[in-house]
């Protein structure tokens, strides 16, 4: 059994909160590791807001080709061993390539995947109570800035 | 560093390329006008702010 079957296995399915995740891209150059994101991270978790299913950490060169490092292999984890014990590896290495079709060459990102613990009782109240997700997504804040300006130059014209 | 054995010849969950988003903090990095942005932003997400017209 793997550690990802695991996992599902210990809790049913039912019970199971909304997993996402995401792509941050780090271009060469830019990035400051300072350990705040590792303290915020570890702050959902603790918080039981989110649990992390898994974490690599890719680079991609400049003809293209990714490397990609599991979290296991940074020497000095720090406080993300706890974080890095948990890990389900959902990943497999047609999704990294998948993922890493968002990168710049010569850049390096971080690809977390993650449950919704916050999410998970009431997407199981729906369920229990007959309904099923038909459409889900992310509100981009320039949507809401764009929304909101046309809002406000019609008040204007109306004025 | 090679993926762990366990992630080779899986299925994956992904399912197709993942093209780049826009890059968000350009549309928030203060412009000439940082606090007026920033209001407009806070303002558009104030509870009972706008009704909808559908």
């Amino acid at each position: 059994m793997t550690a990802n079957e695991m996992v599902m296995s210990e809790r049913s399915l039912d019970e199971l909160g909304p997993v996402d995740y995401l792509v941050v891209e780090f271009p060469a150059g830019a990035s400051n590791f300072t350990g705040e994101m590792a303290k915020e991270l570890l702050a959902l978790v603790d918080s039981g807001t989110i649990r992390v299913i898994d974490l690599l950490i890719l680079t991609k060169n400049e003809d293209g080709t990714v490397d990609a490092m599991e979290l296991s292999d940074i020497e000095e984890l720090g406080e993300l061993e706890a974080v890095e014990a948990q890990l389900a590896e959902l990943l497999a290495a047609e999704d990294v390539e998948n993922l890493a079709n968002s990168m710049e060459p010569g850049s390096k990102a971080g690809v977390l995947i993650w449950e919704n613990l916050w999410a998970a009782p009431f997407a199981s109240a729906v369920r229990r109570s007959g309904g099923h997700l038909i459409a889900n997504g992310r509100i981009p804040i320039q949507s809401i800035i764009a929304s909101i300006e046309a809002d406000e130059a019609a008040a204007i014209q109306g004025a | 560093m090679p993926l762990r054995a366990a992630r080779v010849g899986r299925v994956g969950v992904i399912g197709h390329p993942v093209a780049k988003t826009a890059v968000v903090a350009k549309a928030v990095t203060p412009g000439p006008s940082p606090v007026a942005r920033t209001a407009v932003v806070a303002a558009a997400v104030t509870p009972g702010r706008r009704r909808r017209r559908i």
